[in-house]
């Protein structure tokens, strides 16, 4: 049948489906997103960048709205979903997936204290001011407790900034254990890396501000308001420094693999020249980083010619949007399609209508774009961005 | 503290505490009895029924069911090759005689899967050649499956 | 609807207690079944046993009655491509002065192994059966994020079905490819050694299958045991003895070319 053709050298017999699908590409560039937005929201909330500030809350609604989903590509492709809660209720401590629930669960009341605090000024004001069930919700979403005195706005902002500076690790330990899941595998060779988790980190917050970067200006243009230049470069310019480390890390485990010649070599040569070379070469690396960083360099030295170089940083952050994506394929699909016998290797087809398929994957990666639309919708972040800053 | 950060919290510490409420509902009772596992499991897994009885059942220990055949098996050269290994599993049929199983597969291509020549086996193992053995009989023409020198 | 802050604190209140109550009556429920449990495991004591296997890959003949015999045993579904115990044939060619290695396993051994390459060609063969190792050290286990794999106190590795949660976790962490994933129970699912018949007095399936003696199991505790002898007497070799796994399938006769 077709199975010989996608088939080279010998991989062991149970091998020959791959067990972990698109689905779970998905999983760790969602939660990549959410901690790149998270920790792009910190650069104002902790280290008190000003010219963020416009995209600050922003970015905590979109670290919301893709953290919402992060669940979803796992449930879906587990063999017993109904069971799933088991990874919260019995958790086996020496697996790196068994703190998913709980740094999830943590993450998560983290993000939506931070963003309760950061709007809550104006949800009391809206619980005041509006009419009907507007304002069941938002008094339901205040608490019923409608204190915006100067004192009590000052202890939110406190909170919210410890709260923040507790983010930070999470959100690195959240994307960082991702990595680990993959790191701490020994049977495979192209995943067993200690570099994985600070890898998946930097591209982590790599593909998270590029995010935040391409919703800054697909809202401005679709609410046909000025972008605010200063806050546009200095995100460019966090991701230029991010995506410095990302290539860094990323060539440092090629060479090293590619230096200490072990045993797995050959299969890995071989998974890199013939299976995911283009994916790698191509879209990761290339298309992913060099491009983006060259243009991004060219942004930094031009001078005025602000739409161009909008454009440039777009082009960019689509890029990198992509090549992370890339990344966590030729991590993922990469490392099962080397058997661990290392003498042969598969090929992964995606399927499209199937629960593992790529139609779920399409659904769920649009989700979160809907939810933000509500949660902006419910909770308006614009005033950030259209008053001046300075 | 302020009073909607109190009762930010106390809907925290509610939350939790429901966690805590529905865990101690679901997870199994013997979770934990012996390590990080349900203890009930190991029981259920020893608990699956037995397919292959294993030779002795057709005769010699418990019961004289198929002596003659068990009688020329045990000192033959294939007494090293179980009944089941040709007949299939039998558990049901030792249990419940009426209950048959499978006829036994007489092809040459069954014989062959130990008996043809293959460059991996042993050399020392009897292998024959397909292709001119036998007249492309069946083996069980000249050769008694239960004693294969019986001739 | 202003709730106060009173009743917002009693209502909170009555909930805690409520559940509090609830909880310590649960648990005294459950540890009532926990002391009935313990006596219907009393004829077969695990810790009296510590069970290993032997795998003689010079005696193996490479009929795969062994790997059939398991599918059957086990339920394991038949025409699928997974297996818990499969055959592998090695084969070096030699092509004018280049040497290369051929392995294959077609249907896990099953069906047997057709003869494709002249014999002319072949410099050396031989066949290597495998099975899950049942590992001291066992990976799959600590991966498992549930605790839905574990190790025995008689040292079998075992998938509890009716809680795995079908992540395949433990399929990736296997660097010997011996799990695989049940459809038709949606699991994670490996050999047991036929737990349910060691614990009964019998051998496995495949053991029992193999009509030349290639595959040994026994008691490493009990140095009567087949299998001690064999340890004692012959040299033998681990799979992937560099990673740490600490399997206990011993292979008699292993070739540097089996991974
Ligand atoms: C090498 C494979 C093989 C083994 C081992 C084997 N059998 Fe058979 N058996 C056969 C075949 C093939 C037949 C069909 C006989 C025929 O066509 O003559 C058969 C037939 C039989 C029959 C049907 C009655 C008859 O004589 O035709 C009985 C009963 C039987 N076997 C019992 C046993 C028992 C008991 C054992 C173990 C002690 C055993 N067999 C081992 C291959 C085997
Ligand atoms: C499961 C494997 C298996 C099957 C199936 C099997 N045999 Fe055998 N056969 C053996 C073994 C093992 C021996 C003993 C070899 C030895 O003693 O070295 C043997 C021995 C023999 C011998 C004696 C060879 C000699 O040199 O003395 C003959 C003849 C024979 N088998 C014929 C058959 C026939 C006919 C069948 C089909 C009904 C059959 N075998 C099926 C495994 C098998
Ligand atoms: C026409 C009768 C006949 C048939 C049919 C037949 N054999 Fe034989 N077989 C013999 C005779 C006679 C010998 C002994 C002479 C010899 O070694 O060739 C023998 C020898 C053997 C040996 C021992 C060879 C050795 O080198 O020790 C095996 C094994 C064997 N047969 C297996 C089979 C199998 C398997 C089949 C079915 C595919 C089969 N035979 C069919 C007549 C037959």
């Amino acid at each position: 049948m077709a199975v010989e053709n996608l088939v080279w050298g010998y991989i062991y017999p149970n091998e020959i489906e791959i067990q972990w699908s698109v689905l779970i590409v998905l999983y760790p560039y969602i939660t990549g997103l959410v901690a790149g937005a998270f920790i792009a929201s910190s650069l104002y909330h902790v280290f008190g960048k000003r010219e963020i500030k416009p995209v600050a809350r922003f970015a905590l609604l979109t670290a919301l709205s893709f953290l919402l989903v992060a669940t979803m590509p796992l449930l879906t492709h587990l063999g017993h979903p109904e069971r799933g809660i088991e990874i919260m209720f019995t958790p086996h401590l020496t697996s790196a997936m068994s703190g998913f629930g709980y740094i999830y669960s943590f993450y998560l009341i983290v993000v939506v204290l931070e963003i309760w605090l950061s709007f809550r000024e104006d949800i009391v004001k809206n619980a005041l001011k509006c009419k009907g069930w507007k304002k069941q919700m938002y008094s339901a979403l205040a608490l019923y407790s409608y204190d915006i005195s100067g004192k009590a706005l000052h202890d939110d902002e406190k909170l919210a900034k410890k709260l923040a500076i507790i983010g930070i690790p999470s959100a690195a330990f959240l994307h960082g254990y991702v990595g680990f899941i993959f790191g701490g595998i020994k049977a495979n060779p192209w995943w067993s890396t200690p570099l994985m988790p600070i890898i998946f980190l930097m591209s982590a917050i790599v593909s998270g501000i590029a995010l935040l970067i391409l919703l800054y200006i697909a809202a401005s243009k679709l609410r046909k308001k000025v972008l605010n230049y200063e806050t546009l470069f200095s995100l460019a310019h966090y991701l230029w420094v991010f995506l410095i480390l990302d290539v860094a890390l990323e060539l440092l485990e090629i060479i090293s693999m590619k230096y200490e010649s072990l045993e797995e070599i050959e299969i890995i040569d071989r998974l890199l020249s013939e299976k995911i070379a283009t994916t790698f070469y191509g879209v990761q690396l290339t298309m992913g980083i060099f491009i983006p960083f060259v243009l991004l360099i060219l942004v930094m030295v031009m001078k005025n010619r602000e739409q161009l170089k909008t454009l440039m940083i777009a082009v960019s952050s689509i890029f990198v949007v992509i090549g992370v994506f890339a990344m966590r394929w030729n991590v993922v699909i990469g490392g099962q399609e080397i058997s661990k016998s290392l003498s042969g290797t598969n090929t992964y087809v995606p399927v499209f209508f199937s629960q593992e398929g790529v139609l779920p994957a399409i659904i769920i990666l649009t989700i979160p774009f809907i939810i933000l639309l509500v949660l902006t919708y419910i909770l308006p972040p614009w005033k950030d961005m259209d008053e001046d800053i300075d | 503290m302020q009073p909607h950060l109190k009762r930010a919290f106390i809907i925290l510490v509610l939350v939790i505490i429901g966690f805590l409420f529905v865990r101690s509902f679901i997870v199994p009772e013997s979770f934990g009895q012996y390590g990080w596992y349900r203890g009930d499991s190991v029981a259920e897994l020893r608990d699956i029924p037995v397919g292959y009885a294993g030779s002795a059942s057709c005769s010699g220990i418990n019961n004289e069911c198929h002596k003659t055949t068990y009688s020329i098996w045990v000192d033959s050269r294939h007494k090293t090759v179980n009944c089941e290994t040709c007949h299939g599993p039998s558990e049901k049929h030792v249990i419940d005689t009426r209950v048959m199983p499978e006829p036994a597969n007489d092809t040459r291509e069954f014989c062959g899967l130990c008996h043809f020549k293959r460059a991996a086996r042993p050399a020392d193992f009897p292998q024959i050649d397909p292709e001119t053995h036998g007249e492309n009989l069946k083996c069980a023409y000249c050769h008694n499956p239960h004693k294969p020198w019986f001739l | 609807m202003d709730l106060s802050r009173r009743e917002f604190t009693k209502f909170g209140c009555r909930i805690i207690i409520g559940a509090a109550a609830g909880a310590t009556i649960v648990e005294s429920i459950a540890t009532l079944g926990v002391a009935q449990e313990e006596s219907s495991n009393k004829e077969y004591d695990w810790n009296e046993h510590l069970w290993g296997y032997v795998v003689d890959t010079r005696k193996c003949i490479g009929c795969g009655r062994c790997a059939n015999a398991c599918k059957l045993e086990n339920e394991v579904p038949f025409d699928e491509p997974v297996y818990r115990t499969w055959i592998e044939r090695y084969r070096i060619v030699r092509e004018g002065t280049e040497e290369s290695v051929k392995i294959d396993s077609p249907d896990g051994g099953i069906k047997g192994f057709a003869e494709d390459i002249p014999a002319e060609e072949i410099k050396k063969a031989f066949y290597v059966p495998k099975i899950c190792n049942h590992c001291d050290n066992p990976p799959c286990v600590q991966v498992c994020p549930v605790g839905a794999t574990y190790k025995t106190e008689d040292g079998v590795i075992l998938v509890d079905y009716n809680y795995c949660i079908g992540c395949r976790y433990c399929i990736q962490g296997c660097p010997y490819g011996a799990r695989y994933f049940n459809n038709e129970k949606r699991t994670a699912d490996k050999c047991t050694w036929c737990y349910h018949r060691i614990t009964k007095g019998l051998l496995p399936a495949c053991v029992q299958a193999c009509p030349v003696g290639a595959r040994k199991f026994g008691d490493l505790k009990d140095p009567e045991s087949e299998i001690n002898k064999i340890l004692d007497k012959e040299r033998i070799n681990v799979l992937k003895a560099d990673l740490g796994t600490k399997p206990k399938v011993y292979y008699v006769g292993l070739d540097r070319e089996v991974r």
